[in-house]
């Protein structure tokens, strides 16, 4: 027994001087420069233009730290139930994950992930918490303590064609009974050519990610102040039955099958006179290789209809990197983190990828945002001033909730059931899930 | 006798038999044990023993009822439309003709076709706005049909590419079997004067019926399961009207994290599949198969 301990000890005499012997040979220096050099991180991440250009970018973070990337992307559909996997197992699978901020509160109550703040005033090199547009960021914290950084966000507004509005003579939207009027004007003075109005229909979040602007915008909300579903109000019917009775009346065909990319397609195509969508179809639009709309444009608030609105209208969807409290890299994972999320990086970006979801102030204030963005940079801040970060639930069982109202929403929109009805059911379901 | 040198395979096959019905037992066992519990990937309140609440909740639950008869209805007109084709394009093919080789060849593609890649074809030509298929029917005259946004006819478009990627398996079944019918006999029955609708009921069907029965089972079985299709053309929507069982268990379990309401779904589908497939098995197949 002695023996074993004075071997091992011996052993421990000689890697400690080796290290010495290392220490000294680099220099020292290095080696507080790069603490971490030589580990390897496992991050998760969304497919997203963001994305693209932090991979591109990846070799500079290993030069500026030593620490080695793999780097996985899965579509966002796909992200969570893979993150979720990994995080209930407890494996340590991912170092880093890239989740909505809706996701924020259930990964913190479910204790998936970890606060940062410690790591945050040690290893600050590429951290600048001012750069962040607060609305951002703000999500990121719970109980006072930062969980998070935010990698791209984006909002909501009301694209409509300048041309036909003055060709037609109509006003921008401000309610949305404008916007039904404006509908039924362009149906009709253009004859069925063009479709008044197109909105992502299908089942799910895309629909609820739509239909929501309708239901803050009416007065309405998800979720009661005590924390219950508030579905079965008569402003929540009101604000169902408008959105569905505009698709319907002066929508596309197909709306009740239609996702962000078959929208955005037909109003870049101009077969549509108004969409209400994310920030980013801006980009899509006003790019002359994939748009027969460029520079005919026009970008506006999402409308309200009341003046007593208990939240925007306009959503707030921000992508943040997470670090897994099961990771056993965490500073290092920090490191990632906070250079993703980098002024440095995120100007960068500018040159490498289509990435109008910039969440840093300074690249939002660079030269090459205003020339690529500046059409609708304007609407765009605007509509982030107002965004709402409760747009969709945060709580928990978000996923849930939006899976009952999406299919109220569907169910309404293709004409199976009445709008006070369906919610009904959506708000029953939507209770029980919050007792679970 | 020493019992190897009686029969020294067993040595080969028991071991293998036996690791898998460990690993059967062992699944079977923690899927159980998860249907006991409830298990919420997103809850704080830990996991409990809950008895038989999952399989209650699943007997009074509307949306899983309606999605079992969704299922049962995809199953049973998918199945039978994917034999019937299959049967009449594989007598079509059996003649001797140039390319013949080619032909088979090009209908194995949507068979060999990643369902995502066929999902995403048939998603684009069924679109409302600017579809194909529309596009077809416009130069007709007929009206723009919005399949997949209206909830009577989505269900039906799913089928149509069901439909599509799967009768070349039945095809190929029925081709297989057909070279092997002895040319005589049913040269023997032309000479006797019977008509060619006669020969194919009476003597090339009652041979195929074999294959026709495992094609059939096979096909009902994977339509059971059927997912890919449903989740890139539609997701389950409109309204609900393209939800199988199998895409709610999976919206349950992927959507919600209920793992356990989940395994419950995905247990009860199980047993319903295997008693349906049992009953199919007990009177539809022709003995000797059996």
């Amino acid at each position: 027994m002695s023996q074993t301990r004075s071997v091992s000890t011996g052993i421990s005499a000689v890697m400690a001087a080796a290290l010495v012997a290392v220490t000294a040979w680099t220099g020292g220096a290095a080696a507080q420069d790069k603490p971490f050099a030589g580990q390897r991180l496992s991050v998760l991440m969304v497919g997203h233009p963001t994305t693209d250009a932090v991979r591109k970018a990846l070799p500079d973070f290993t030069a500026a730290t030593g620490i080695e990337v793999d780097l996985e992307v899965v579509p966002e559909a796909d992200s969570v139930p893979k993150m979720m996997l990994e995080f209930s197992a407890g494996s340590g699978r991912y170092d880093v994950v890239e989740a909505s901020s809706i996701h924020i509160k259930g990964f913190v109550g479910a204790d998936y992930i970890v606060p940062l703040d410690d790591f945050a005033t040690k290893y600050a090199a590429f951290y600048d918490k001012a750069d962040f547009v607060p609305s951002y960021l703000t999500p990121n914290i719970v109980d006072d303590k930062l969980y998070g950084l935010p990698l791209f966000g984006e909002s909501s507004f009301l694209m409509y064609r300048k041309d036909l509005f003055e060709q037609y003579g109509i006003a921008v939207p401000k309610t949305f009974d404008d916007i039904e009027a404006a509908a039924r004007t362009v149906k009709e003075k253009s004859n069925g050519e063009i479709v008044g109005i197109t909105m992502r229909g299908q089942q799910g979040i895309q629909g609820v990610y739509i239909w929501a602007s309708y239901l803050w915008g009416m007065g309405g909300s998800f979720l009661t102040d005590d924390g219950k579903s508030a579905l079965d109000t008569p402003e929540a019917a009101k604000a169902l039955d408008t959105f569905a009775r505009v698709l319907r009346d002066y929508g596309p065909v197909g709306v009740a099958n239609m996702g962000w990319e078959e929208n955005r397609l037909l109003f870049q195509q101009g077969k549509a006179a108004m969409t209400l969508d994310a920030t980013v179809n801006g980009a899509f639009n006003e790019d002359p290789s994939v748009s027969t709309v460029v520079g005919k444009v026009g970008y506006a608030p999402v409308p309200v209809q009341t003046a007593n609105a208990k939240g925007g209208s306009s959503s707030l969807a921000v992508f943040n990197l997470n670090v897994a409290k099961a990771s056993q890299q965490q500073e290092a994972a920090w490191l990632f983190v906070s250079w993703a999320t980098s002024k440095q990086q995120q100007i960068h970006s500018l040159d490498t990828d289509p990435n109008s979801g910039v969440t840093s102030l300074a690249a939002m204030d660079s030269e090459a945002f205003n020339k690529r963005y500046g059409t609708f940079k304007e609407a765009m801040l605007a509509s982030l001033a107002n965004g709402n970060p409760q747009y969709i639930p945060t709580v928990p069982q978000a996923n849930e909730l939006v899976n009952n109202t999406g299919i109220a929403v569907s169910k309404v929109l293709a004409g199976t059931a009445s709008a006070a009805d369906a919610l009904k059911e959506a708000n029953e379901l939507n209770n029980a899930a919050l007792t679970r | 006798m020493h019992p190897i040198s009686r029969n020294p395979t067993r040595l080969f096959y028991q071991p293998v038999i036996g690791f898998l019905a460990l690993a059967a037992f062992a699944l079977l066992g923690y899927a159980l044990w998860l249907c006991l519990h409830n298990i919420y990937l997103m809850g704080t309140k830990g996991t409990q023993f809950v008895g038989l609440q999952n399989f209650v909740r699943l007997a009074t639950d509307w949306r899983g009822l309606q999605a079992l008869w969704r299922t049962a209805l995809f199953v049973a007109l998918a199945t039978s439309a994917e034999v019937v084709l299959g049967i009449a394009i594989a007598l079509f093919l059996d003649k001797e003709f140039r390319g013949k080789k080619l032909v088979r060849a090009v209908i194995l593609v949507p068979m060999i076709m990643t369902p995502v890649i066929a999902g995403l074809t048939w998603r684009f030509l069924f679109n409302a706005q600017s579809g194909m298929i529309n596009y077809w029917l416009s130069t007709v005259g007929i009206a723009p049909v919005d399949w997949l946004g209206n909830p009577n006819v989505a269900l039906y478009a799913v089928l149509v590419a069901d439909i599509w990627q799967w009768t070349p398996f039945v095809v190929l079944l029925a081709m297989a079997t057909l070279e092997t019918i002895p040319k005589d006999l049913v040269e023997a029955a032309r000479m006797d004067g019977a008509s060619e609708i006669r020969v194919i009921w009476h003597v090339i069907l009652p041979m195929l019926r074999r294959t026709l029965a495992v094609a059939a089972l096979i096909r009902a079985i994977d339509s059971v399961k059927a997912f890919d299709l449903f989740y890139i053309m539609t997701k389950g929507g409109p309204a609900l009207s393209t939800e199988t069982q199998n895409l709610y268990g999976y919206t349950v379990a992927f959507t919600n994290f209920d793992i356990s309401y989940a395994m419950t779904i995905a247990l009860f589908l199980t047993i319903v599949t295997n008693i349906a497939l049992l009953l199919l098995n007990r009177f539809a197949m022709p003995k000797g198969v059996r």
